[in-house]
């Protein structure tokens, strides 16, 4: 089942002679289960594609579709509501983990249930089923600070999973790693593709990081560009 | 889950130092709302206790207490005689410094007619109430005296018989009541050495008369004691039924005084003596009040934007504003609270170590509390004006 469905999305920043082309005609396609990888180097638009497709950015031009619905045209957002969509359907991971400092590692997981309005024994038991899924219910009640890198960035997944979001959009994930901890991480987002069936949009610039996609865009310049062969045997679209 | 508390539970060292430090400030407000109810109770406790119908002074004046008033001690007979008057008793009252049991003590002295009573100390805590026309004496504990002690004063001795906490002077000072002659003596009794001095000096005057003969001046400078018979009020009780104003008219009109009923003396000294110290501590309470929410923002302010990241990964994941607002605002209003709370507890067990009287109001506490809470709330505009306008995109970095 498709989750998100892209056509000609655009971003221009400025006017003008100050005219940015940040993004131009992407056109892209993730369904449920599916890993895709965004490949780009920085300030390729990596980072601008993931603000416009969780809401955040008001696109210049182009349609969204998100979970059969249309949400963005080129008149603008569709009448919906942007923070309850990001809270209820996306899971966002960071390159830098971003958890919130003063929580522990249970109450960042507990965060976007209790912004849903969960039932405190329902979220306390999704909460410690996702420590365990990470395998880090160990870690549960340790401030971010106490924790490894991978440690936090696997808290991170889970809050990320916390609401059963449909898609989830990481940004450079294993950027802060080191490679063996990065590559459990991707593994780890592998895994929750098949497991979960979460649609998963993972930017990035490491193109070690990818092996196993299911799809691969090379972002350059704000266009996606063909390429004759994935870097990792994956699908490669343009 | 409350992230305000859990925020503060991180970073509790700042928190306790800020609690701490406005705390502090709030033991200096509360202090001063209680200097203010104090200053005001100490300077009427006086008028309130003797509460005659009418305050009798010189005429124009707005004495005794608010302003000096003098007049001869005779004019007391001329006020009971106006209709009306049930009593007119003469009254005295003045600021001493004196040696009392070997060290300086300053407080203010009281003479009244102990036969008439009205102006005289009514609840005696110790001892009894001065019984007899001369050298005995009534004091505020204040005074470091205790009943049967003995205390010199100008040419006397005078014996403690009792003790009463009924009131302090104007200034917050002991009070002691002497019987009115004994007061007037105190205050007008020169010393024999002075009294000779002036004789002579009257002699040598006179000696310039040429119409007077040298035994004459003699006779005459002898026969000019210096006069004691001044008091500073006539306090009036009318008879019941007595119209106040009436009384007061009369006095005014036949006798050239002025007449004041205890509520006026009471207006006059709050309008008056009462009144600079009363705005002194206003401005200064302002002002504290104002470097509290000051410093109340600075560190809700440092706090927000120390997270401000996690605020815009907050907005990112979807928390509504409402979240973000209620945890600045949670933290303005802990810190406020808990500092108000720690200025109580301080205040409310040290109060009683102030020299001056420090009286401590319920209704002035609830006031300032909701005052602090306004401006815990005030406080928090500029955290909650960054965290508003932080970008979710923030949290991707950009």
């Amino acid at each position: 089942m498709e989750i998100l469905r892209v056509e000609g999305l655009s971003k221009i920043y400025g006017s003008g002679h100050l005219e940015v082309r940040a993004l131009e005609d992407i056109n892209l396609s993730v369904s449920d289960g599916e890993l895709v990888a965004v490949l780009g180097p920085s300030g390729s638009g990596k980072t601008t594609l993931l603000l416009c497709i969780s809401l955040i950015l008001d696109p210049t031009g182009g349609t969204i579709i998100f979970d059969g619905r249309s949400i963005f045209q080129k008149d603008g957002w569709t009448g919906v509501d942007i923070r309850r969509m990001r809270r209820e359907k996306i899971g966002f991971i960071f390159q830098s983990h971003n958890l919130i400092p003063f929580l522990t590692a249970r109450q960042n997981v507990l965060l976007p249930l209790s912004l849903v309005g969960s039932k405190k024994e329902v979220a306390e038991g999704r909460v410690r089923e996702l420590l365990e899924y990470m395998e880090i219910a160990d870690r549960a009640d340790f401030l971010p600070a106490l924790l490894s890198g991978g440690e936090q960035q696997r808290v991170a997944i889970a809050r990320a999973l916390a609401n059963d979001a449909k898609l989830i959009l990481a940004d450079e994930p294993t950027a802060a790693l080191d490679t063996a901890r990065g590559t459990r991480v991707m593994e780890l987002l592998r895994r929750i593709a098949k497991e979960r069936r979460a649609a998963i949009i993972v930017v990035t610039h490491d193109v070690r990081m990818i092996e196993g996609f299911d799809h691969v865009y090379h972002l350059k310049d704000g266009r996606f560009v063909r390429e004759a062969e994935g870097p990792t045997g994956a699908a490669v679209r343009a | 889950m409350d992230l305000a508390a859990n925020d503060l539970r991180l970073h509790r060292g700042r928190f306790m130092a800020t609690v701490v430090g406005v705390g502090l400030l709030f033991t200096i407000v509360l202090a001063m709302n209680g200097l203010y109810r104090g200053n005001i109770q100490e300077g009427l406790a006086l008028i309130r206790s003797v509460n005659p119908d009418l305050w009798v002074v010189e005429r124009y004046r707005g004495g005794p207490f608010n302003e000096q008033s003098t007049m001869p001690e005779a004019y007391h007979y001329n006020v009971k005689a106006i209709s009306g008057v049930e009593r007119a008793s003469p009254f005295i009252y003045y600021a001493v410094e004196r040696q009392v049991k070997g060290r300086n003590r300053h407080f203010s002295i009281v003479g009244f007619d102990i036969f008439e009573g009205v102006g005289g100390p009514q609840k005696i805590y110790a001892g009894r109430n001065i019984a007899r026309a001369h050298y005995e004496m009534v004091a505020h504990p204040k005074l470091g005296v205790k009943v049967g002690d003995v205390v010199t004063l100008g040419l006397h001795d005078y014996t403690v018989v009792g003790l009463t906490k009924e009131a302090v002077s104007t200034d917050g000072e002991a009070l002691v009541w002497l019987s009115l002659p004994d007061a007037q003596e105190v205050l007008y009794q020169k010393d024999n050495e002075e009294i000779r001095a002036q004789r002579e000096s009257l002699l040598r005057d006179l000696d310039k008369q040429t119409y007077l003969s040298q035994g004459q001046a003699e006779k005459l400078s002898a026969s000019l004691p210096p006069d004691t018979h001044i008091i500073n009020a006539v306090l009036v009780r009318l008879t019941p039924g007595a119209d106040h104003a009436e009384a007061a008219g009369e006095i005014k009109n036949w006798l050239y005084l002025s007449a004041f009923t205890t509520g006026e003396e009471v207006q006059l000294m709050l309008q008056g003596r009462l009144s600079s110290m009363s705005k002194q501590l206003l401005l200064f309470r302002t002002l504290l009040l104002i470097i509290s929410v000051v410093v109340l923002s600075l560190v809700v302010y440092t706090f927000t934007m120390e997270k401000i990241r996690s605020i815009a990964v907050m907005k990112l994941i979807g928390a509504p504003n409402g979240v973000v607002i209620r945890m600045v605002l949670e933290e303005s209003l802990l810190l406020t609270i808990a500092a108000f709370l720690l200025g109580v507890l301080i205040i409310q067990n040290t109060y009683q170590l102030f020299p001056r009287t420090i009286l401590r109001v319920p209704a002035d506490d609830i006031v300032t509390f909701l005052i602090a809470v306004a401006g815990g709330i005030f406080a928090s505009i500029l955290g909650l004006w960054e965290a508003l306008k932080t970008e979710p995109a923030l949290a991707l970095g950009t």
